[in-house]
């Protein structure tokens, strides 16, 4: 054992100051309004370093003293490579007090869509969400409701399709594939729901 | 201002995220930019200051023509460019030697400004026995001077270096973490009027040491210099305007702890939730309905006895309570272990 752990053995740990010092351990910071001589921290004074740092070695000491009483958690890390087990000792440290501007202003919130402003005009609630997964009877499996074999594409690859009289006659007389027409109406929903998109995103800029 | 361009790539687009302003913000970066008339001094300076930093710094090797306190766009445009909130400019003359001007900014705008001048009797970080700062490890701080809970300027100062250095905020530190302390100390006290004394930064290594005063659990702590050592003289301060205060030390609402009403946790770790459920009035408790308990057969109506007993076949058999019966009484407390 060295001298200096020697000799340390014997020094006191508690120190007391005439005002008691102040602490923001969330930033692990002590604050000491002690009186403060101007000869002993003069730049002539031989002494000077000397001074300095035992003041703070003092308020150093309160401060540990005071980290060490926080909530302690000693963590142990059996995954590392090498097989053997380190723990660590962390503190818990409270919120820091002292008020630090910020290095940025807040971020704006995001501002609302064409459809939510008319949506709570109207007090319309949104749907609640039921997952994307949806029981097809007539195959008694869990399908998509979209996407890969989605069940929105039912009628894609069925080998005869009942032909709505009422869609067709908009296209003209001559009759179309209602499984290309009921692609294209899907195509026209993406469209027009990306449409939508950009022009909120140009109105909110 | 920096031209924005519509980001092309995802890249570009995850970098200008990242730019962005947070609800929870990231570690303020520091840029060192040595000012047209820097010199060697400072140079080295600004190395041993940015040794403590990192690794939230950027430094800048070629000299900046920028009188931070005529114009200060051309930091303003450095803060944007780096994303860096925290600057510091070296410049030197006949009037301001060896000058470090510590610059804040507040969404690229400067928001404090002030000069510290290093004094004669400095000490660089390789005066002293070699030794390196562990990466990123969080340090302690020590302020000695009741001026920096009372004078404007020394409560900037405080503020400016527990921003520049604090580094990470986490509620978890590692002990063995604690490994530096920097300390700042006014050079005496002073009465108003008087000029204002020097601020003395100090940085020490800790050393702890087993005590037998202390028991297991308190080390006895011992300090060693470990440098950087500058005394520095106070020069122009540029305060942050009331408004900018303002809005730079708003919270978000989002970030606010909600205080949860009703539900505890022991000391074993246990949830304990506390029930509010209405008081029980003990005096309309039902028991079980006796034909002898009927109030008719109450000993001070003794006259209509008779009357009563007629009626006495219609609610024979009353044996049963509704829910009707039971009245609902006022709350009272009861705990419950969940």
């Amino acid at each position: 054992m060295s001298s200096a752990a020697e000799k340390a053995k014997y020094l006191p740990v508690v120190v007391e100051k005439p005002i008691p010092v102040t602490f923001d351990l969330g930033n692990l910071a002590v604050f000491d309004s002690n009186t403060l001589d101007a000869n002993e921290l003069d730049s002539s004074n031989a002494q000077r370093e000397q001074n300095i740092q035992s003041i703070v070695r003092d308020n150093v000491q309160l401060m540990i003293n005071q980290i060490l009483s926080l909530p302690l958690r000693t963590t142990t890390d059996s995954n590392g490579s090498s097989g053997q087990g380190s723990s660590m000792t962390l503190v818990q440290l409270p919120e820091p007090t002292s008020e630090l501007p910020r290095e940025k202003p807040l971020p704006k919130p995001k501002p609302p869509t064409k459809w939510e402003l008319f949506a709570a005009k109207k007090g319309i609630k949104s749907k609640e969400k039921s997952g994307k997964m949806v029981f097809d009877e007539a195959t008694g499996k869990w399908v998509p409701k979209w996407g890969f074999k989605g069940a929105n594409k039912k009628l894609d690859d069925q080998w005869l399709v009942e032909v709505d009289e009422s869609k067709n006659k908009k296209e003209g007389d001559e009759l179309i594939d209602p499984r290309t027409l009921s692609r294209t109406e899907r195509k026209m929903l993406i469209k027009k729901n990306e449409l939508q998109h950009k022009r909120n995103l140009k109105e909110n800029k | 201002m920096i031209r924005t361009i519509k980001p092309k790539n995802n890249r570009a687009k995850r970098a200008l995220d990242k730019k962005e302003s947070k609800l929870v913000e990231n570690v303020k970066q520091a840029l060192f930019i040595p000012g047209k008339t820097s010199n060697k001094l400072l140079h080295d300076a600004m190395v041993d200051l940015s040794a403590l930093k990192k690794p939230d710094i950027k430094r800048f090797t070629k000299k900046n023509g920028i009188l931070p306190f005529e114009d200060a766009s051309q930091l303003e445009f450095f803060s944007e460019k780096n994303d860096c909130s925290l600057m510091v400019l070296a410049t030197s003359s006949k009037k301001r030697k060896n000058n470090l001007t510590f610059v804040r900014t507040f969404g690229y705008k400067v928001y404090d400004m002030i000069e510290l001048q290093i004094a004669e009797n400095y000490k660089l970080l390789s005066d002293f026995r070699k030794q390196t700062f562990t990466l990123g490890a969080k340090p302690l701080f020590s302020f000695q001077g009741s001026a920096f809970d009372s004078h404007p300027v020394y409560q900037q100062i405080k503020s400016l270096f527990l921003d520049f250095f604090r580094g990470d905020v986490t509620d978890l530190q590692d002990v063995a973490g604690l490994q530096h302390v920097i300390s700042l100390t006014i050079q005496g006290d002073f009465q108003d009027g008087d000029p204002l004394p020097n601020v003395l930064f100090r940085v020490y290594r800790l050393k702890t040491y087993r005590s037998e005063q202390g028991g297991k659990k308190l080390p006895r702590v011992e300090l060693e210099e470990s440098g950087p050592r500058f005394d520095f003289k106070i020069g122009r301060i540029h305060m942050p305007s009331p408004e900018m205060a303002k809005e730079a030390h708003k919270r978000a609402k989002q970030l606010e702890v909600k205080t949860v009403k009703n539900i505890e946790r022991d000391s074993l770790g246990d949830k304990i939730g506390t029930i509010h459920v209405g008081k029980q009035d003990l005096g309309k408790l039902q028991t079980r309905k006796l034909k002898g308990l009927k109030s008719k057969f109450d000993q001070n109506g003794a006259d209509s006895e008779t009357e009563n007993y007629i009626n006495e076949d219609e609610s024979y058999g009353e044996d049963f309570v509704t829910a009707t019966d039971i009245e609902v009484a006022p709350p009272a407390k009861r705990s419950k272990k969940a």
